[in-house]
């Protein structure tokens, strides 16, 4: 994972129960929403975060840890990749295009794709 | 029918309750994911952008009622309400919670389906012409051999870990509706210069990163020989496949690189060995399986009868989703999975249930799943069909597009798949948007649909194929023009640089344009206009502004 360490980066995982995509949060916690993530700006806090994503794979809370890098845009933080932005967000099916019905309703797709996380 | 017998019985009970414990124990933090991983796939189960994913297998796409309504109450109690159909014939459910899968694969169980075999490095679901058994241009219905592999290759032990993934398609008639030369093996089923079943065997065709065409390797193969000369293939594959590098594993790499004349000329060396050995298929056997997949009790019907009702959205419906049936006073309808601007091979569970009903009412409760993501009534009375389409109507799948335009091929791609780099459904949605105005003026018209380039929407063979890509973070997409998946088959050639996400609707607007100016007249689909003008007009088109 370090060779993402250069950018500011947040941690994220697949929730081992559900595989949920979930973000590692300002209180230490797995939240659904990337809003909540908690972000890495030096090495130290990279390095922090790396630890924590071992730490909580080998204690099974979560799948599949990496580093997502962001970046500011207009004053918020959002994922440089398109990949991670869809991810955070949840399908991206569009619901206004004529025989689209949506079977269910999508929590994370509810939540707005931007802004993701306020700028510190 | 589909064979599951005593012994698939209890290997699945076995297998799901081992499952169950592999389950439990991972919760419980008693394996780590690296020991899991392996075990959940052997068990169809990955791990998507955002949830688990479970693939089930559907052998040769044949579904019967009771199935599809256990299908429909899976995704009810236990998914988000829908399924996806797949270009492999199988099912997806997009949501299932770890812990709950113990669970549904016990519910399929119930039902003789299971998700073995549909991950790995193994022979997967052997896939099949989805009009088998009741379409009037085959030799003879395939499925009895898809089913004699499936026994023969279900947990072979010397072929369970290939070098790579391995997928076997078999067709039954001169045309080609399982993209059967784009399988690792692919079957023809045809009357051999004796007069007597057998094959025309094919190897080394495939996609993704790497596309070929399969290359014929042996014109008559009795059907008494079947399982010894895929053994001799898989012999031969296995023990030279290259296992060093993932990307250069698959066999149409090794018919590639040592040629369709080495490559034969030692599976034939192998066959030879093997030939009279415990693999020869006693004609008694074959009747056997045969006997299962026996035509239903047909009735004799009036071969001829007033069908073109006043309203055209019915008779649009018969032109487009309906095909000759061997049985005169039958036909086979084709139930489209593409509403306009819908997610391709997406079925609500409400859905699924009324196909189920319809299958069970008017067509010998029988359903086919077809590669294109459509599902098939393969039985329905001349008579029945308008019962049929206003049932189907009812349900918002009486989309008379069977072929069309808006008829797309996607894989899940970006919203769905951990391995995609762009979004293939919302791309689909737009274009079947964009044309669906004028796609009866357009024609037959391919379009296919990869999120990578693993090319599960086989892209490589749409008349048009669009490839989504990354390009510094952003989604990106490649235009293919001029492949196809048929008898015809040919692979599709990159058209120029590519475009974004809203650029490649236009552009695949601006071929369409470009091919209804060019075309003779409407009898030349566009892949007949594309063969005779090349691509170069269709580039201009694209890039002359640029
Ligand atoms: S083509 Fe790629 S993106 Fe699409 S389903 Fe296959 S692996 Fe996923």
């Amino acid at each position: 994972m370090s060779k993402h360490a250069s950018q500011r980066c947040i941690l994220t995982a697949n929730r081992l129960t559900d595989g949920t995509a979930v973000f590692l949060d300002f209180e230490g916690a797995w939240s659904e929403s990337i809003v909540e993530a908690v972000v890495a700006h030096s090495p130290d806090e990279v390095r922090a975060l790396e630890d924590r994503a071992a730490y909580d794979a080998a204690h099974n809370l979560v799948v599949e840890p990496y580093l997502v890098e962001i970046r500011e845009v207009a004053g918020h933080l959002e994922p440089i990749r398109y990949r991670e932005r869809v991810r955070a967000g949840g399908p991206t099916i569009l619901g206004d295009v004529p025989g689209y019905t949506q079977p269910f309703p999508s929590p994370l797709a509810r939540e707005e794709r931007e802004p993701f996380i306020r700028a510190a | 029918m589909y064979r599951y017998d005593e012994f698939d019985v209890e290997f699945v009970r076995q297998r799901v309750a081992q499952f169950r414990d592999q389950v439990d124990r991972r919760l419980a933090g008693e394996l780590t994911e690296d020991e899991f991983k392996p075990l959940r796939l052997m068990n169809g189960v990955y791990l998507q952008l955002h949830a688990y994913m479970l693939r089930i297998a559907v052998p040769y796409g044949t579904l019967s009622s009771r199935q599809m309504r256990k299908l429909a109450h899976i995704a009810r109690t236990y998914d988000r309400g829908t399924g996806h159909f797949t270009t492999r014939q199988n099912l997806q459910f997009n949501w299932p919670k770890l812990s709950d899968i113990p669970a549904i694969l016990d519910e399929l169980a119930d039902v003789e389906m299971h998700a073995i075999q549909t991950s790995g490095n193994c022979i997967r679901n052997v896939t099949a012409d989805h009009f088998a058994g009741a379409t009037a241009d085959e030799v003879a219905d395939p499925r009895p051999y898809a089913e004699i592999i499936r026994q023969w290759s279900s947990l072979h032990p010397e072929f369970s870990f290939l070098p790579r993934k391995f997928k076997v398609a078999v067709i039954g008639s001169d045309r080609d509706r399982a993209a059967m030369q784009l399988h690792d093996i692919g079957l023809h089923l045809k009357r051999l210069a004796d007069g007597r079943l057998g094959f025309a065997v094919f190897v080394g065709g495939g996609m993704g990163r790497t596309p070929f065409i399969a290359k014929k390797i042996r014109d008559e193969l009795p059907q008494a020989d079947l399982l010894s000369y895929l053994e001799a293939i898989l012999r031969v594959y296995n023990l030279q496949g290259r296992r060093d590098n993932k990307y250069k594993a698959r066999i149409k790499i090794l018919v590639h690189e040592i040629g369709a004349d080495a490559f034969r000329a030692q599976v034939e060396a192998e066959w030879l060995r093997i030939r009279e050995g415990a693999l020869k298929l006693p004609e008694a056997e074959i009747k056997r399986i045969d006997a299962y997949f026996a035509p239903p009790a047909f009735d004799r019907r009036p071969t001829r009868i007033a069908l073109r009702a006043p309203d055209r959205p019915f008779d649009r419906w018969v032109t487009r989703n309906t095909h000759t049936h061997k049985q005169p006073g039958y036909v086979i309808v084709t139930i489209s999975l593409k509403p306009i601007g819908g997610i391709p091979g997406d079925a609500s569970a409400d859905q699924m249930d009324a196909v189920a009903d319809l299958a069970e009412q008017y067509s010998f409760d029988e359903v086919r799943v077809t590669h294109e993501q459509n599902l098939v009534l393969p039985h329905v009375r001349i008579e029945d069909l308008r019962a049929v389409y206003d049932r189907l109507k009812a349900i918002g799948l009486a989309e008379a597009n069977v072929g069309l335009a808006t008829d797309i091929i996607a894989c899940p791609g970006l919203d769905y798949c951990a391995l995609a780099n762009a979004r293939s459904i919302p791309i689909a949605q737009r274009i079947s948007d964009r044309l669906s105005k004028r796609q009866d003026q357009i024609g037959d018209l391919k379009i296919k649909i990869s999120g990578c380039i693993n090319a599960c929407g086989h892209h490589h063979v749409g008349h048009i194929g669009i490839l989504g890509v990354e390009k510094r973070g952003e989604e990106h997409y490649q235009l293919l023009l001029g492949g196809s998946g048929a008898e015809d088959a040919a692979l599709a050639l990159i058209a120029g640089p590519g475009f974004g996400p809203d650029g490649i609707v236009d552009a695949v607007e601006t071929i369409v344009d470009t091919y209804l100016k060019l075309r003779r007249s409407p009898d030349e689909p566009f892949l007949a206009a594309y063969g005779r003008l090349g691509a170069a007009p269709f580039k201009e088109a694209l890039y002359a502004a640029a």
